[in-house]
């Protein structure tokens, strides 16, 4: 969201996603005003004082470098750089810091470290069993310093940390693919995150930065799911209400996918040399956009990587001239989309 | 960092509000100095108690002939040691030096020692070979605040009421003589730097302090342990009586505006006078009864014969 | 060395400047976006630093963790190619601790520490070359690295020195003039005329006090305004490229 501020509201809706719920309030924001810390922002004293801002008296002072934002009465400052700050429903990519009593400590690049709690997550026999003190004592088991996952936050805690969960087959331990890190603002918010590549890749974009690129599932597992969901839906239309009897489908499905297979360590064997190619060009791509400090949306990304098969080697991509212009070419080729429009 | 006294928040408060109506805790003004009491033995030169309230310190200075520096042979040399243990008060620990004691110690060597307080080239008694080495031994026995200022003063107590041994050079042959043979001879101090230690304190919040107008910051001298351990920011003044600033060290800390540290300056000048003549009074009366003494002894020894 | 003159009758410095002029003053922010959280560099006449944040993290030692406000930690490595003489210096000299130490003090009370509880800011300076003025050129450093890094902060934290020369003052001064005579630095709160910084290790006489202290922070000031420049190019050029 941070972009939103410092972007030209127009040229963003038109190409860009267009179900940002800011967008409503782009027209408050009264230019793009750029203030640096210590400076007098307002000595009005209607505006209420939000990030950003100290104030004495009447008069509101800048506390970081950064853009203007007044939206409604809340007038706060955005600093152009800055860590991650995690809130609520944010779709996440962490790694495990420490295990702790009945909670992980994890990394999402914020300023304090996330939590997760052991009733938190989905643990192996199904979602609706209670958390038994075994699996206090095999908490390492299910996740372990350096493991990676993917989370959305629960809640903020008063002192500005977050509490993550999993509670959900979407969410859970990361495989099959490669981690890499942007700044936080690069990404811009959207209802989802994680998307199917071309090249067979998927990508999960979180929110705080961290980006996790692995080879799409193999389709059968995502039939099965999608066919008990189905089932479950059939079920829910045929009665014309919602029959919990009938519903059991779906979750007895879902305790089998929340077998130990959702934390094995284990890669999948089967993944082709071309499959760690893309992966490659696709780290290098979104490499390269941040490079040029672009906002980082999948249809970026997917232009990128038409603009990237014109090099043979994925590794050539991380010369300084050819992320320039891949950059180039991400702009360009939006602006023609732009106008087609 | 050892562990500090802890105080808890109505109790800091209650002092700070006494700053405010310009009360403090042991019944002295904000702008006065705790009156040291100075201690010497009377058979011992260079050996000074310094009773600061309720700090109390020792300052030994010695001396010894060594080989000066290759860079420097025209010089003597000088150190001052500052030793605070876990006997001056817990928050200081055994073995491990707080950044605190370090800046205690340099502090107090560039207020004396790089001032020159100590004419190094009068302890040279023959070039590139012998020269005198004097050095200041500070020992803090109990601490209750306001270090940099006693030690200090101590050292400068110390200095010149010491004695080194007088000396008779042929060629580059030494003869240290025994303070019984011949009469021993006072270190050259050059000039006597007083350091001052002003305590600063926010009574309203950072943003009145940043940007408000009223410079309503508090500033205290001589601040005891307890408010201390709760001031936002010091200052450190050193000046002699010659109107010359010694040394200015702000490390940080409570923005204060520069008339203020002005201000300062000049309480600080006054109060320096006052301590340097409290040691001109104090030496001079010692010297006058070590020599009362002396002379009654020689009187004796003469009666005796 | 003090054979030199320093300050010419004609007011003119060993590097002709005015007594005045400050030394060219270059610096740059967002240096290594990928390696820290806030990084800048600065040039202060020959003076170099390099200042890198990171934070606020979670702090590498539990005991660090401090839940009233943002613990910050100063690192000052100076390397030993930075004077003439290569000289190795430890990290524990008396020298070093105390500069660590005094920028921490300086920091604390700039940094709106109460939104960050128990975290850690740390801030690593490397200094590449030393002409005078190496605390104040710490100083600037930090306050860029600091603002590149999005931490609130009160207000800008600006250092210069200024020496006096018989009875004029002079403004920056580099290694020769800072051999030659007494100088301060000080560390100047925004546009006010508030010191939070203020060191003095040589002897000047009390009624010179005031003057220099007035054209140190005048040369504060104007280096708060170029600092300012730096931060609002860098944020504008984001900005620009963030566009579209």
């Amino acid at each position: 969201m941070d972009i939103l501020k410092i972007t030209q509201p127009e040229a963003l809706s038109q190409d860009v996603e267009s179900d940002i719920e800011m967008s409503d309030n782009e027209n408050e924001v009264t230019g793009n005003s750029l203030v640096t810390p210590g400076e007098l922002v307002t000595d009005d004293p209607v505006w209420m004082k939000g990030h950003g801002t100290y104030f004495l008296d009447n008069k509101t002072y800048s506390s970081v470098a950064g853009s203007v934002s007044r939206v409604n009465r809340l007038l706060s400052v955005i600093p152009l750089r800055g860590r991650y700050q995690p809130e609520t429903g944010d779709h996440v990519v962490g790694r495990i810091t420490e295990v702790g009593p009945k909670r992980w400590k994890v990394d999402i690049g914020g300023k304090q470290d996330a939590v997760l709690m052991l009733g938190s997550v989905n643990l192996p026999g199904g979602v609706l069993r209670r958390k038994s003190e075994s699996d206090e004592l095999q908490m390492r088991n299910f996740l372990k310093e350096g493991d990676l996952l993917n989370a959305e936050v629960q809640s903020i805690f008063s002192n500005g940390s977050a509490s993550l969960h999993t509670r959900s087959l979407k969410y859970g331990k990361l495989r099959n693919g490669i981690f890499l890190k942007v700044p936080s603002n690069l990404i811009i918010k959207s209802k989802n995150h994680s998307f199917d590549l071309p090249g067979n890749i998927s990508i999960i974009l979180g929110v705080n930065g961290y980006i996790w690129l692995y080879k799409t599932p193999s389709s059968g597992r995502k039939n099965n799911i999608n066919a008990s969901s189905n089932k479950a839906q059939a079920s829910f239309d045929a009665k014309g209400g919602y029959n919990p009897g009938q519903g059991s489908v779906s979750i007895t499905r879902l305790e089998e996918e929340s077998s130990w297979e959702i934390y094995s360590d284990k890669n999948d064997p089967n993944i082709t040399g071309s499959v760690r190619k893309n992966i490659a060009s696709y780290y290098n791509i979104i490499k390269a956009l941040s490079h040029g400090e672009l906002g980082i949306t999948e249809q970026r990304i997917i232009m990128g990587y038409e603009a990237s098969l014109a090099y043979g080697n994925s590794g050539s991509l991380i010369e300084k001239e050819a992320m320039e212009s891949i950059c180039e070419d991400v702009l360009n080729s939006e602006k023609m989309r732009g106008d087609a429009s | 960092m050892g562990r500090e006294i802890e105080l808890s928040s109505n109790e800091s408060n209650f002092i700070i509000e006494g700053f405010k109506s310009g009360v403090r805790l042991d019944g002295r003004k904000l702008d006065e100095i705790r009156q040291p009491v100075i201690r010497v033995l009377p058979d011992e030169y260079g050996y000074v108690e310094i009773e600061w309230g309720n700090s109390k310190l020792t300052v030994r200075v010695s001396a010894e002939v060594v080989k000066p520096f290759e860079d420097r042979p025209f010089e003597g040399i000088f150190t001052i040691n500052t030793e605070i243990s876990p006997m001056a008060s817990p928050q200081f620990e055994q073995g491990r030096v707080s950044d605190d004691e370090i800046l205690i110690s340099r502090l107090i060597e560039k207020a004396i020692r790089r001032s020159n307080a100590l004419d190094l080239e009068a302890l040279c008694m023959v070039a590139g070979a012998k020269v005198w080495y004097i050095r200041a031994d500070v020992n803090v026995l109990e601490f209750d605040g306001g270090i940099i200022d006693a030690a200090s003063f101590g050292v400068m107590v110390a200095l010149q009421h010491f004695r080194k041994p007088d000396v008779s050079i042929h060629g580059s042959d030494v003869i240290v003589h025994s303070l019984q043979e011949r009469e021993p001879v006072p270190l050259s101090v050059l000039h006597v730097p007083i350091c001052v230690t002003f305590s600063f304190f926010n009574p309203s919040d950072s943003e009145e302090n940043i940007k408000g107008e009223l410079n309503e910051e508090i500033s205290i001298i001589d601040a005891t342990e307890k408010e201390e351990s709760l001031r936002d920011g010091s200052l450190v003044i050193t000046i002699n009586k010659n109107r010359e600033i010694v040394q200015l060290s702000k490390n940080g800390g409570l923005p204060i505006d520069v008339f203020v540290l002005m201000d300062l300056s000049k309480k600080a000048y006054t109060i320096a006078e006052s301590l340097s003549e409290k040691i001109k009074i104090f030496l001079q009366k010692e010297e006058s009864e070590r020599y009362k003494k002396l002379h009654l002894d020689l009187l004796e020894a003469g009666a005796a014969r | 060395m003090s054979r030199l003159e320093l300050y010419s009758p004609e007011g003119l410095r060993v590097d002709g400047r005015r007594w005045n002029e400050l030394r060219r003053f270059d610096c740059r922010i967002n240096t290594h976006p990928q390696s820290a959280d806030g990084s800048s560099y600065v040039e202060q006449g020959n003076t170099k630093v390099i200042c890198m944040v990171s934070g606020p993290k979670e702090p590498s030692n539990k005991s660090q963790q401090n839940s009233s406000g943002a613990v910050i930690e100063f690192n000052v490595s100076i390397a030993s190619f930075s004077t003439t003489n290569r000289k190795k210096r430890s990290k524990n000299e008396k020298r070093t601790i105390e500069l660590n130490t005094t920028l921490e003090r300086t920091f604390e009370q700039s940094i709106i520490r109460k939104l960050y509880p128990r975290t850690t800011i740390s801030v690593n300076l490397h200094v590449l070359a030393q002409d005078g003025g190496l605390l104040a050129a710490l100083t600037n450093a930090s306050t860029l690295a600091l603002i590149d890094a999005g931490i609130s902060m009160y207000d800008y934290i600006s250092g210069i020195s200024a020496g006096l020369h018989d009875i004029s003052p002079l403004l920056d001064l580099n290694t020769l003039e800072e051999s030659g005579m007494s100088f301060l630095t000080i560390g100047v709160v925004g546009n006010s005329e508030k010191l939070s910084l203020l060191l003095l290790e040589d002897k000047i006489p009390l009624d010179n006090l005031e003057d220099l202290l007035a054209i140190a922070i005048a040369g504060s000031h104007r280096i708060r305004d170029l600092m300012d420049q730096e931060v609002r190019r860098h944020a504008n050029l984001r900005a620009s490229k963030l566009v579209k």
